[in-house]
């Protein structure tokens, strides 16, 4: 169990806690610990869906370094 | 060595030759020479003829609307004939419409074609076919043969499934998009992706590009070649054309450009946005979409695909733990209330035996206060009677000693009278005596009754606290999880086998549930 996981881990951690939850095989005790995870991974993956990512300027610098080299 | 005017006039064949002799030597004008060839040729091609031939150029004169096609025949891959032709305007127009029509390529460089044409010379640009009519149906099939090879080819070289083999990442969220800043299927796409009602969030760049005709391989080529440079900021590539209508998709058979794209190191999704049959570019893609809004949806269904579980993830979580959590409370209500059964019973038992000892109590403090009364009630009869008798006794005395000493009858009744009195008082004050040390004594018994009933009742409840203190540490649900079970028959606990007749349906509730169960034997044990 990563502290940070990446979206992907997250989304897959998530559907096992959400079969172990649905068969119902955790203890009550557990159960508070697992939605407060269950909690915590549904927000990553949310946030990754509406996540502002790339930079048209980064991208262009490495271009245009990339092409210097190459000449 | 040198021929004669009239041998050269009919070696030339022209009849109106205007030869000179220059010493000794017949000499002929350029234009007299070449007017000779063009009518040579003219003689001997008459007709028009069927002719295949790829075409290497079509140069197309703009202004004038004539093409120069360069004709050339290849024999492993070295031209072995050449020759120049012509396509005058209309002639282009109407062939350019059918090509348009039936192979949705225009006419262009690098084709095979077969072709009807004329020999035609003329003196001042010389030898040419002049092309008449091109057969579409001819370089359809030659397309689509050189479709065939590249897909073949491909195939071989078993890179067919490369690029429909990679991951998408679960939200292909960074696209690199090669298509034209104008154009609609771009826009088309842009519409879908920017304005999804979901909130996804894109990040796409354009890396522009010609997208048909015969410079588009080199150019998308171009491109993909530089993303390649920046492919740790993408997830995928998109190629988005549109609005182009079914023209000039011949470059996505091309097989350096299939190559590229089934070898490309991220997954290639196409939206090329035609009617026509797939293009070996579009099969080998790691996704073909019809159109480029088809490839937006493709995208967005990516994102509903990752969202959709995740909010079914988050009711279903919340759901189960509420009906946990209901389930846990009802559990603990239940053994609660067979805490309070248990205890209610429990104190009840103790109350009546505390009744029942107050009732004892109460008996004999009656008894003991009713044996007092009669005590009071003889003791106060035996004095009564005494003082009759006494009086009775005087009265005889009186009436007898009266008329003897009636003179000093009133002296002797006082002195009577005051002996009487001493004595009565003496038998009152005794009787008060007698009385008071038995009020005492039931003062007394009173107060120790009090005591001994407070001491009873203050005991019992410390052994009911105990209780339930007890009760409390043996959490029934915990004990039951230890394995321990509690059996009831007709809703009772059972504590003897002596509760249980043979055959009696029994519940045995255990941590997760109940068992019903028949007795079919008991056996006492020898222990209490």
């Amino acid at each position: 169990m990563k502290d940070n996981p990446s979206y992907t881990e997250a989304f897959e951690e998530l559907r096992e806690i959400v079969s172990e939850i649905e068969a119902g095989d955790i203890s009550v005790d557990d159960l508070a610990e697992k939605v407060k995870r269950a909690a915590l991974l549904i927000k990553i993956c949310k946030d990754k869906l509406s996540a502002t990512e790339g930079d048209v300027n980064k991208i262009l610098k490495e271009l245009e370094s990339g092409d210097s080299q190459g000449e | 060595m040198f021929l004669g005017v009239e041998k050269v006039r009919s070696y030339l064949g022209i009849d109106d030759i205007m030869a000179e002799q220059v010493n000794d030597r017949t000499v002929f004008s350029l234009a007299e020479v070449t007017r000779s060839i063009q009518k040579t040729l003219a003689e001997r091609y008459t007709s028009t003829f069927w002719v295949k031939a790829e075409m290497n150029k079509l140069n197309l004169y703009p202004q004038s609307g004539h093409c120069y096609p360069d004709l050339v025949e290849k024999a492993d891959g070295k031209i072995v004939a050449e020759i120049r032709s012509t396509i005058w305007k209309d002639d282009y127009q109407r062939i350019n419409e059918n090509f348009l029509n039936i192979l949705h390529e225009p006419l262009k460089n690098g084709i095979n074609i077969l072709f009807c044409a004329r020999v035609s010379f003329s003196p001042l640009h010389g030898l040419s076919l002049s092309i008449l009519e091109i057969d579409p149906s001819y370089s359809l099939g030659e397309l689509e043969k050189e479709k065939q090879a590249t897909l073949d080819r491909i195939r071989q070289e078993g890179i067919y499934n490369s690029n429909k083999s990679l991951t998408l990442p679960l939200l292909p969220k960074r696209i690199a998009i090669i298509s034209v800043q104008t154009s609609k299927g771009f826009s088309d796409f842009r519409k879908v992706i920017d304005e999804n009602g979901w909130g996804y969030r894109f990040f796409y760049m354009l890396f522009p590009s010609l997208l048909q005709g015969e410079h588009a391989v080199e150019s998308i080529l171009g491109q993909l070649a530089r993303i390649k440079k920046v492919l740790h900021h993408f997830d995928a590539v998109a190629i988005i054309r549109g609005g182009g209508g079914d023209v000039g998709l011949t470059c996505y058979n091309n097989y350096e450009l299939t190559r590229e794209i089934a070898m490309y190191p991220i997954p290639v999704i196409t939206g090329i946005g035609h009617s026509t049959n797939e293009t070996v570019a579009e099969m080998v893609a790691f996704r073909n979409a019809i159109t480029p809004t088809e490839l937006a949806d493709f995208l967005i269904q990516k994102f509903h695909n990752f969202s959709v579980p995740l909010r079914n993830a988050q009711e279903s979580v919340s759901q189960r733990f509420h009906a946990r959590l209901k389930d846990e409370k009802l559990g603990m209500l239940n053994t609660v209330r067979y805490f309070k059964s248990v205890t209610v019973s429990s104190l009840g038992t103790s109350r009546n035996n505390l009744m029942h000892e107050l009732k004892a109590l109460e008996r004999q403090t009656g008894y003991f206060m009713s044996r007092n009364r009669q005590l009071q009630n003889s003791v106060n009869a035996a004095l009564q009677k005494n003082v009759k008798q006494q009086f009775g006794d005087l009265n005889r005395e009186i009436e007898g000693i009266g008329q003897f000493f009636r003179k000093d009858v009133t002296a002797i009744l006082y002195h009577k009278n005051w002996v009487i009195r001493g004595d009565a008082s003496l038998i009152q004050k005794a009787a008060q005596r007698l009385l008071l040390t038995q009020r005492q004594c039931i003062v007394t018994e009173k107060a120790n009754l009090i005591i001994q009933s407070a001491r009873f009742i203050s005991g019992s409840a410390v052994s009911l606290g105990t209780l339930n203190r007890q009760v409390e540490l043996m959490d029934p649900a915990n004990v039951l999880k230890r394995g321990y079970s509690i059996t009831l028959v007709n809703g009772k606990v059972i504590k003897s086998v002596n509760d249980v007749e043979e055959g009696a349906i029994l519940k045995t509730v255990v941590a997760d549930g109940v068992l019903t169960s028949i007795t079919s034997s008991f056996i006492k044990s020898n222990q209490p």
